[in-house]
């Protein structure tokens, strides 16, 4: 009995509908009476009402246990990782030298990102720190005193500082610069109170040949430690984060080239075997000259 | 009343089981019952006519054509050479099962029952996904492929899960069949040998003695004494004499054919085989009952439903969202991942593994009370059947026939039939107690078998008919040693029992060392014993029988037979010793003794009483709302007596038959709709029409159904099922198999049934006992309940599941929670505790409400749907994503920042990636705050599973009415839960396959409060119910 269907009709099965949508007899819309379903929305009105302010209590709640100038925890940030200019898909920075519109944008990206590193912003907004020691500023007292930033001056980039460069930081001639930079940490003492210097090698072995010479600005790949500590963006407002520039001199044409650079400092680990950034980034260069 | 007596008498109880039982001890001395001889069969002179017969005409036979035909020699018997082509040419003797559905089809159908298909197509769209991936970039992440290598895992694990759990309950049926092997004692090469019965063959000559099986249809060659118990064929509960004569046309009606399965009571014979196995009578009923189709059982339809919500959900918000994602210019390929996400979060994996789980406790539980569930969902139809067809011997009364009533010195004497009667409480002290006793204990040939001193009287074993060994008992338990006061009144004659003379008379030397008279015992149908009697004891003294006295020994037989009991009356006579000296030798042919002006001493009556646990339950299955329908194969009278003393027929109702009398009125004349019960014969139901039926069934609350034969039981079940009633037969003939089958659950009996009602019943009764029925009904409605408390438990943590995906897809925060730590939700933290609901007591009394409509309770109905969905599920979703957002704010990512956020995190190759706090973050440093926040949902979910598991308790009381501590079983289960998310958390931590991280201590309480509260409200709900019942808000609220 159980398994004996009733076989419908298609007008039947449309008739049901329509008396499901609004039943004459009953006064039912959708299988409630309109008093059924104003105290349904109503309920619902209220129980979702309560829930919203229930979980927007108890967000605001945890929210207070979050302090605005730094974070509560920051354990997944003890290796601060290192990234590259200009940004590109997939970290690949290829540069077809007879194609200036394929660099082209590179160029624009790196104008635009060297922006606020021009001398004369610095100058205005920044700090002349003391170099080779940590520029701590504590709050002495005041609670989240804003915080000065130092100088980094574009021109402390030398041939790649793209100032007056008809070169365009050497993108169209096959010398492409390539910027370093190390990811903000607050609080974060880089170096540990000793000189720290970014390097970069060819992965493999004959990564290394077609990489040819390179030269670092500022010399050495050096960052100074004075850019440390790092004190969030909410009080650090104008913080400039120090660079290392890469001009890459004689890189094998037409052969694409793994590059790896990783920061020297005593207190970064650089062999995290999960994390391929930390410490380091590793980045493809192709100059395609025909 | 008065016509009606004779077949009183002749209601013949089915002595049979107790022969059966008997014979399991000893089998040799046992047959000391009159020897009769089979003379050479009497040459078949209708040898020519063409039978109608086709199947079957060796009834016909002569002995020699037999052996001619068989190819056989009736003394000597086949050769082990023959037997063996034979063997191999028939097949074994044994009914073919029931049409098997091959083991790898069953397994198949676990693998795509349920949800598997919803499983199986997201592991195939993760390989996809993974192929498209694959064909764009060589070096994409595999992850894809572990994940639907995982989803196919758990389907085939689950699958294998189930596919165990049917195969362990239907093994536990299979031992239960094979316990006892059948050996048949033939001759062969000349030599008796006992083989299984499987090996016999047509043409073997085998021999049978009382208590056997007969292994085959069989041709009777030789017979002594035989009689045979046809009832599990043709349903008639008198045993068969069987001769070698060819006596009916119709092989089912002579008496020289022996039917397979059937059981020869008492004497000895020898056949040959005529028919094995599937071509015997019994074979092609067999065949007859497996043509009957399997219902689908009521849980199966309730899971199958259950599954289609589910699905439905699934399918509808997958599709939705992937409409979604792909207008909000997501890539086709993601919006494919977001379909599996969301798939995997919707589908309940664990769920039924839980479920099997579940039932098959409960079968265990139900097993130990005697109700061996054969089918696991069999489980739950029990529960839900709403009436049940019961037979009544051995189900409803104790099998055996008992002393119930005495009448004796114008009185009438009740009896203690109980299961374990050990005192009479009647007044003994009267003469005429004295002289009856003495009748019952020496008129009697039963006798207990030697050696069971230390057994207790009514469970011993003894050797004689019903009657006398009711009798036998009876004067055992009031009197004492019997068989020494037999021997110190030794018997000088006897004259046993038979049909036409109606009495049974013995002579005896007395005790009385003075007296030196005889005294003759007889006992007989009482109203051939008042026949010879010409004076009456009352008070130990004779008195003439005159008009009054014969009245009231009427009124007295009438009033018994009236209760359907079997009544018996006693007289004896003292012999005068100067007519019959101490040498006397008394010839019983000749009746050299006197037979008439005996003295009356008293009536006794018998029945087969109710078993003592019965009225009860049959109350309870009142107050549970189940109607009990008795179905028998006796006399009306004997079974409305039944259906009144068990409460079948309740004390205050009466059948128009009843009223009529009570009013003095013609039947006809009676408005039915007075009568509450009705008791319909095998003969009118023959009589009427469908709807005649269905208006009985519908009418009358109490319904006994007498002289039924067993194929009339399937037109009763069906009849009930047109009722939309779920129905529960019970059984034993094998002529009750089709209507086992067709009952939506069978219940066979375990002492007394055939094995094809076993075959077909979906469970069986170990004890043979109603009762157990009860039990069984309670179990069932208990699991019904519980499935439903397991399946909202699960439901509601799948909102929870969901939601992060939803999120991640709309708002565009990091995601949420991951689709494996997702699958150790479901197949991890939830399967203890969804299973321990399963313990749970029940909430109020369940036998007093009605069975549940099986059209109209659902077993996941609107209610429980919105309450987990739409209001627990959702409630759970906030507390979760507070554990979430708490992690991310405390790291750095305020909730403002994460909101699109996606893109740029999941960007490989963005290492840089800028925090609340102007931080910057490696690709990899935000794969592990995600899987952190993976981990923290997780916890959050599993800390609010405890509150849900909780409240899940109970549907309508409160937690403190049940109990917190009263089912423990439900804190292991939270014990469960939070260990393996403490392994998961913190011992696997550092496997990041399985995308678990240690999690702050204090993150495992964030969700704290939104358990609370989830715990809070449903107290309220539950209150509101209590409160409210009917209102609009319990019928919203009440799953």
């Amino acid at each position: 009995m159980v398994t004996q269907k009733e076989k419908k009709s298609c007008g039947q099965v449309v008739e049901e509908w329509k008396e499901f949508v609004w039943n004459p007899r009953t006064h039912q819309f959708m299988g409630r009476t309109g008093t059924s379903w104003a105290f349904i929305l109503l309920f619902y009105f209220v129980f979702y009402g309560f829930l919203t302010a229930m979980f927007t209590l108890t967000m605001w709640v945890m929210l207070q246990t979050v302090s605005d100038h730094t974070p509560k925890y920051q354990d997944r940030l003890a290796t601060p990782g290192l990234m590259i200019r200009p940004k590109t898909e997939n970290l690949d920075v290829v540069v077809n030298v007879s194609d200036a519109e394929s660099w082209g944008q590179h160029v624009q990206k790196l104008n635009k990102f060297l922006e606020p590193y021009n001398d004369s912003v610095q100058a205005q907004k920044n700090d002349v720190c003391r170099p080779g020691r940590y520029y701590e500023q504590p709050d002495n007292g005041v609670l989240n005193y804003p915080k000065r930033a130092c100088q980094f001056n574009r021109t402390q980039l030398g041939d790649c500082s793209g100032i007056g460069d008809p070169t365009h930081y050497g993108y169209s001639t096959g010398q492409p610069c390539v910027f370093i930079k190390m990811n903000r940490v607050i609080n974060f003492y880089a170096g540990a109170n000793q000189s720290m210097n970014v390097t970069c090698v060819g992965k493999r072995e004959e990564d290394a040949e077609n990489l040819g010479s390179f030269v670092m600005f500022p010399a050495n790949g050096n960052i100074d430690l004075m850019y440390f500590p790092y004190y969030g963006k909410k009080f650090h407002v104008n913080y400039t984060q120090p660079l290392v520039a890469v001009k890459f001199l004689n890189v094998t044409p037409n052969v694409e080239v793994n590059v790896e650079c990783r920061i020297n400092a005593v207190n970064i680990a650089t062999d995290d075997e999960r994390d391929k950034f930390a410490g380091r980034v590793a980045f493809k260069l192709r100059i395609n000259k025909t | 009343m008065g016509q009606k007596t004779p077949q009183i008498y002749s209601v013949e109880l089915n002595g049979a089981k107790d022969m059966k039982q008997r014979d399991k001890g000893d089998d040799k001395d046992k047959y000391r019952g009159l020897r009769s001889t089979c003379l050479e069969l009497r040459k078949n002179d209708h040898k020519e006519r063409v039978t109608k017969e086709i199947d079957l005409d060796d009834h016909k036979l002569s002995n020699k054509e037999l052996e001619n035909k068989y190819h056989t020699n009736i003394v000597t018997g086949l050769s082990s050479t023959q037997a063996a082509e034979l063997l191999a040419r028939d097949g074994p003797n044994a009914l073919s099962p029931p049409q098997e559905t091959p083991e790898i089809i069953k397994f198949l159908k676990q693998m795509v029952g349920g949800f598997s298909i919803l499983l199986w197509v997201g592991a195939i769209l993760c390989w996809i996904a993974y192929g498209i991936q694959f064909s764009n970039d060589k070096s994409s992440s595999l992850d894809n492929v572990y994940l639907g290598t995982v989803l196919a895992l758990v389907v085939i694990l689950t699958g294998i899960f189930a596919y165990y759990q049917e195969a362990k309950s239907t093994n536990i049926m299979a031992s239960f069949s094979k316990m006892i092997p059948q050996q048949a004692l033939v001759i062969r090469d000349s030599e008796k040998k006992i083989i299984p019965a499987e090996q016999l063959v047509v043409g073997d000559i085998v021999e049978i003695k009382g208590g056997d099986q007969i292994p085959a249809d069989i041709r009777l060659l030789f017979a002594q004494g035989c009689k045979v118990d046809n009832s599990s064929l043709t349903g008639e509960s008198e045993p068969q004499p069987r001769s070698c004569e060819f006596t009916h046309d119709n092989p089912l009606e002579t008496k020289n054919i022996g039917f397979y399965s059937t059981t020869c009571l008492e004497g000895t014979a020898t056949g040959m085989v005529i028919n094995t196995g599937d071509r015997t009578i019994i074979g092609h009923i067999a065949s007859l009952a497996s043509g009957v189709g399997n219902e689908k059982t009521p849980i199966a339809t309730e899971i199958e439903h259950f599954v289609h919500i589910v699905a439905g959900v699934a399918i509808s918000i997958g599709v939705l969202f992937f409409i979604i994602a792909v207008s909000m210019k997501y890539r086709v390929l993601d919006s494919i991942i977001f379909l599996i996400g969301i798939i995997v979060a919707n589908v309940p994996e664990g769920l039924l593994a839980t479920v099997t789980v579940t039932l098959s406790l409960t079968a265990k539980r139900m097993a130990k009370k005697n109700c061996l569930v054969k089918n696991l969902e069999a489980v739950e139809t029990l529960g839900s059947t709403s009436i049940i067809c019961s037979d009544k011997t051995g189900t409803l009364t104790q099998n055996r026939m008992t002393v119930a009533h005495l009448w004796f010195d114008n009185q009438i004497f009740m009896a203690d039939t109980s299961e374990d009667h050990f005192k009479q409480t009647f007044d003994q002290s009267s003469g005429t107690w004295a002289s009856l006793s003495k009748i019952i204990t020496l008129c009697n040939r039963a006798e207990f078998r030697p050696g069971q001193e230390r057994v207790p009287i009514m469970k011993r074993v003894v050797v004689g008919d019903a009657s006398e060994t009711a009798l036998l008992k009876f004067s055992e338990v009031v009197l004492g040693d019997v068989m020494e006061i037999r021997k110190r009144n030794h018997k000088v004659a006897e004259i046993p029992f038979n049909s036409t003379n109606k009495f049974q008379l013995s002579i005896h030397k007395t005790d009385d060392p003075t007296d030196k008279r005889f005294l003759m015992v007889m006992k007989g149908a009482p109203e051939k014993v008042l026949e010879k009697c010409s004076t009456i004891m009352v008070n130990g003294q004779e008195q003439p029988l005159d008009q009054s006295t014969a009245e009231a020994f009427y009124t007295a037989y009438m009033e018994l037979g009236g209760l359907g009991e079997r009544v018996l009356g006693f007289c004896h006579l003292y012999l005068p010793a100067d007519e019959f000296p101490e040498t006397y030798s008394f010839d019983v042919d000749a009746m050299n003794f006197p037979m008439s002006n005996l003295c009356f001493v008293g009536l006794l009556s018998m029945i087969d009483p109710p078993r003592s646990t019965v009225p009860d339950a049959i109350t309870k299955c009142r107050s549970a709302g189940i109607k009990v329908i008795m179905v028998t194969g006796d006399h009306p009278i004997t079974a409305k007596a039944i259906a009144k003393s068990v409460g079948i027929i309740s004390a205050n109702s009466e059948t128009v038959e009843d009223i009529a009398k009570r009013l003095n009125i013609a039947v006809e004349q009676v408005n039915k709709q007075d009568a509450k019960a009705v008791v319909v014969t095998g003969m009118e139901l023959k009589d009427m029409s469908e709807d005649q039926l269905d208006e009985v069934l519908s009418s009358y609350p109490e319904i006994v159904f007498a002289r039924t034969s067993p194929q009339q039981k399937l037109i009763i079940v069906e009849g009930c099922q047109r009722q939309d009633a779920v129905v529960a037969v019970t059984g034993d003939g094998v002529n009750d198999s089709p209507a086992l089958k067709k009952a939506d659950i069978g219940i066979a009996m375990g002492i007394a049934g055939s094995d094809a009602a076993k075959n077909a019943a979906d469970m069986v009764l170990l004890d043979d006992n109603f009762a157990s029925i009860v039990t069984g009904v309670e179990e069932g409605r208990l699991i019904f309940d519980n499935l439903k408390k397991t399946i909202a438990y699960t439901l509601t943590k799948n909102i929870a599941e969901l939601c992060p995906f939803l999120i991640y897809i709309i708002v565009g925060v990091p995601l949420p929670l991951g689709t494996i730590t997702i699958l150790f939700i479901d197949l991890g933290t939830d399967i203890v505790p969804s299973i321990a609901l399963a313990y749970e007591k029940a909430e109020s009394d369940i036998m007093n409400r009605k069975p549940r409509h099986k059209k109209k309770d659902r077993l996941v109905n609107k209610p429980l749907a919105v309450y987990s969905y739409l209001h627990i599920g959702l409630m759970q979703s906030l507390g979760a994503f507070l554990v979430y957002f708490t992690v991310y704010a405390q790291e750095g990512f305020r909730p403002s920042t994460l909101i699109n956020l996606r893109v740029e995190w999941e960007k490989d190759f963005v290492n840089n990636l800028e925090d609340s706090y102007g931080q910057e973050w490696t690709r990899y440093q935000r794969k592990y705050l995600e899987w952190t926040g993976y981990t923290a949902f997780f916890i959050g979910i599993m800390i609010q599973q405890i509150a849900d598991l909780i409240i899940r308790k109970t549907r309508k009381n409160s937690i403190f009415q049940q109990g917190l501590f009263r089912n423990k079983v439900i804190w292991v289960g939270i014990a469960s839960q939070i260990i393996i998310a403490l392994i998961l958390s913190y011992g696997l931590g550092s496997i990041t396959a399985l995308n678990f991280t240690m999690l702050r201590p204090q993150y495992w309480f964030v969700a704290v409060p939104h358990a609370i509260l989830i715990w809070v409200y449903d107290e309220v709900r539950k209150l509101f119910i209590r409160l409210y019942p009917g209102s609009w808000w319990d019928k919203n609220m009440y799953y």
